[in-house]
């Protein structure tokens, strides 16, 4: 019994079917104890989830409120990326100018971004701007530190062994500093998705007119904890989404990581 | 040696410092090495024979004294030395074939891509990795990544080879295979080579001199031409009387050595 339990775990569909069976047993106990055990409006249900999505489907308002969520995370992740993997190459090529910033940087840092929120609505309005700088904000520092300690922890040996061969100083970097930084760069990356919805939405919540962040704000509002569940399972969706398409592009670039 | 010589040490030494600790690895030390010449440096470990190896590759500056090369101090890498360091400094995100092929394409050197591709071939079959062109450091054994570090030593053939126990990882069959092509290569080529080794019989089979180190804080214990005629036969040399004798008499010079180098 326990042989045959093994091999079927073993299987990719063998998994899928235990990972489905987990999940629709959750949703039919959830369903039945809706009501039954703990009162609906608490819990909301299921089904009472799948159709307010299937009404902001219908009527197209979720499509603007997911639109304005990904157009700020997406916006300010890239910005917020690509600014911080450069400052960090440079502070880490240049290291007395890093030396000379570092309690600068470090006191930005340690600073909550989002204690800023309110001064970047007042700067930037409660349009997509000022959400753009909150997670630009938040993300530029994640990418300046990975990037950062990805330059300081490459093997000297290896940058030994080119000036030996005869590398110019461009060549090392070319060839040696940047795909070695790769790998923490793509780390940051990764954990940067789920930094920057929430900063998006922390945003939203604070002041906003549309997002998946305003949904729920608007839901709770109503005392609608059932729109309150669905926009927060539009969320993880597409927070998994991303995070998976960026391992698997991880995956891809750094093959020689065996 | 009358001659200006390739490379030398001037009364070189060598002190670490380490959690408020001075150790003096290699204490002052003065060899010439003459042009086209193949020095073996023996001894036991921590010697300082990495050492000298280093400084020679100006990664390493002597606490005392001086390192000179075709005449001119040596201060920051030597670019005119390829280096095989003990430790394989392959990179890697770069397969077999781009690790060998790295020297040829900086700057430095103008090869043709065509040109790079058929070196690279040559190395990878010289040292036995035909099939893994395409595999990354990561996926060979220790063996195999010496042998790769080898040939991208070799394959811009410099015209001082550095090596710091290059065959201690290979087995025995290779490590023969391997010595027979680096004499005939560097002869070739006109290669100026120190050759790091525990190995006395590897020495006295490369090496025009070997040169004994004592253990720590190393010095020149012996040093012994080694007058067997070239070009040698690296799989049938170590039968010859001429090579036994060398041995024993090296063999002498190197074993109080290496029996003060255990009892610690």
């Amino acid at each position: 019994m326990s042989g045959f339990w093994r091999g079927f775990v073993a299987r990719p569909l063998g998994m899928a079917l235990i990972r489905s069976a987990m999940l629709v047993a959750l949703l039919v106990g959830w369903e039945w104890a809706s009501g039954n055990v703990i009162p609906k409006f608490w819990i909301s249900s299921p089904s009472a989830i799948v159709a307010i999505l299937g009404r902001w489907i219908a009527d197209l308002s979720l499509f603007g409120h997911v639109g304005a969520t990904l157009t700020e995370m997406g916006l300010g992740y890239v910005i917020g990326a690509a600014v911080g993997i450069a400052c960090g190459l440079c502070l880490g090529f240049l290291p007395r100018l890093e030396r000379i910033t570092a309690p600068l940087i470090a006191a930005l840092y340690a600073l909550p971004k989002i204690a800023l929120a309110p001064l970047f609505v007042i700067l930037f309005g409660i349009g997509l701007e000022s959400k753009i700088v909150l997670v630009a904000s938040t993300i530029f520092f994640l990418l300046l530190y990975n990037t950062l300690d990805g330059v300081r922890d490459i093997d000297r040996d290896l940058v030994q062994a080119l000036e030996v061969m005869g590398a110019t100083r461009s060549e090392i970097v070319r060839k040696a500093l940047v795909p070695a930084t790769l790998p923490w760069i793509f780390t940051g990356l990764r954990i940067a998705v789920r930094y920057a919805f929430t900063a998006a939405i922390l945003g939203e919540l604070m002041a906003s007119n549309e997002g998946i962040g305003y949904l729920i704000e608007a839901s709770a509002g109503d005392y609608n904890t059932a729109g309150v569940y669905a926009a927060v399972f539009v969320l993880v969706a597409f927070s998994v989404m991303f995070t998976e398409l960026l391992t698997r592009t991880e995956a891809s670039a750094l093959r020689w990581r065996v | 040696m009358s001659v200006v010589a390739k490379i030398a040490l001037e009364g070189a030494s060598k002190e670490f410092t380490g959690r408020g600790e001075t150790v003096l690895a290699l204490q002052p030390t003065t060899i010439e090495i003459a042009r086209e010449q193949f020095v073996a440096l023996v001894g036991p470990s921590g010697c300082g024979k990495s050492t000298v190896l280093n400084m020679i590759a100006g990664l390493q500056a002597p606490t005392a004294g001086r390192v000179v090369y075709d005449g001119t101090p040596v201060s920051g890498p030597n670019r005119q030395v390829g280096y095989m360091t003990q430790k394989d400094t392959l990179l890697p995100w770069r397969s077999v074939a781009d690790n060998i092929g790295l020297a040829l394409e900086l700057k430095i050197r103008t090869v043709s891509a065509n040109n790079r591709a058929r070196r690279v071939a040559e190395m990878i079959e010289l040292v036995g990795l035909t099939g893994f062109e395409r595999h990354y450091p990561g996926e060979l054994s220790g063996g195999m990544r010496k042998r790769v570090a080898l040939a991208r030593s070799l394959i811009y053939e410099p015209e001082t080879l550095l090596m710091d126990e290059p065959f201690a990882a290979l087995d025995a069959q290779l490590r023969l295979v391997m010595h027979d092509e680096l004499l005939r290569l560097t002869r070739l080529r006109r290669m100026t080579v120190v050759f790091v080794t525990h190995d006395l019989g590897e020495a006295i089979t490369l090496a025009d001199r070997v040169i004994v180190f004592t253990g720590r804080p190393g010095r020149i214990k012996a040093l012994r031409e080694i007058p067997l005629a070239h070009p040698r036969d690296a799989f049938r040399v170590r039968f010859s009387e001429a090579f036994a004798h060398l041995h024993e008499e090296l063999w002498n010079e190197l074993k109080d050595e290496v029996a003060k180098g255990t009892d610690r």
